[in-house]
């Protein structure tokens, strides 16, 4: 008896699995519409002070000086069928946002995206943290330091 | 003058101006999707989630009814209609 509860219970899971991975012809199915980004995420994130040709950066670090460009490297694994929007919030360690910045990418396939900040007075030494978010949510963060 | 009057001896702190930062970015992904090769006359595209043909066909020719044209050079793949699944390559014929 138990035996045959637990087989169709595992019949049931199974189905109810195939038909929320499935597509529709012509239905519009909320739950399975996500096609804004919705294969794509944020695999890594990497601060540096350059980038090499292929938007990596040369030597990951989190210690800067007041004149280096702060360079973000971030990693998306995924294909979208519709453009997902990247966007790398900067804040000085009082809070303050430095800078916002956003880009739409449509990848397909791994993919590196970079968003750079400079400052022609120099930054203030302190703590600062970078704040990535795919689509809106938060995709990771990464603290930096700016030393004299 | 009351307590309550009294300034504090230390200087204002001032808050570092940011007003005058640059950025920019680049990828190396498009900013649109693209169609992912050519096959004949046409193209081929691959299924993502949420996918329907009737929603490829209105992406592809800009007429949801011309699902059946997808159907009908993919009826190798597509046994239903109704069911295509994320990562099928499917032939989108005169695209």
């Amino acid at each position: 008896m138990h035996t045959r509860l637990f087989g169709t219970s595992i019949l049931a899971l199974t189905l109810a699995s195939v038909l929320s991975s499935a597509c529709t012809k012509s239905g519009e199915n909320p739950g399975t519409t996500g096609t804004t980004g919705a294969g794509v995420r944020v695999s890594q994130i990497d601060v540096g002070r350059s980038l090499a040709a292929d938007k990596t950066v040369n030597a990951n670090t989190n210690s800067f000086k007041p004149n280096d460009t702060i360079y973000a490297s971030i990693a998306t694994e995924g294909t979208a069928a519709a453009p997902a929007t990247l966007k790398a919030r900067w804040t000085y360690q009082d809070g303050q946002v430095v800078d916002e910045s956003t880009q739409m990418i449509a990848p397909t396939g791994n993919a590196r995206t970079e968003f750079h900040i400079s400052k022609p007075d120099g930054w203030p030494a302190g703590k600062y943290k970078l704040e990535v978010f795919l689509n809106g949510s938060s995709a990771g963060t990464k603290d930096v330091e700016v030393e004299r | 003058m009351g307590i309550f009057d009294r300034k504090s001896d230390k200087p204002p702190e001032s808050r570092p101006d940011f007003s005058n930062v640059r950025s920019g970015g680049s990828s190396t992904a498009p900013a649109e999707p693209q169609p992912t090769g050519t096959i004949g006359s046409g193209r081929t595209y691959v299924v993502v989630k949420g996918d329907s043909l009737s929603k490829i066909a209105k992406r592809e020719y800009g007429d949801a009814n011309k699902w059946r044209a997808i159907y009908e050079a993919n009826k190798d793949l597509i046994k239903d209609p109704d069911l295509i699944y994320p990562g099928q390559e499917l032939k989108v014929p005169g695209a």
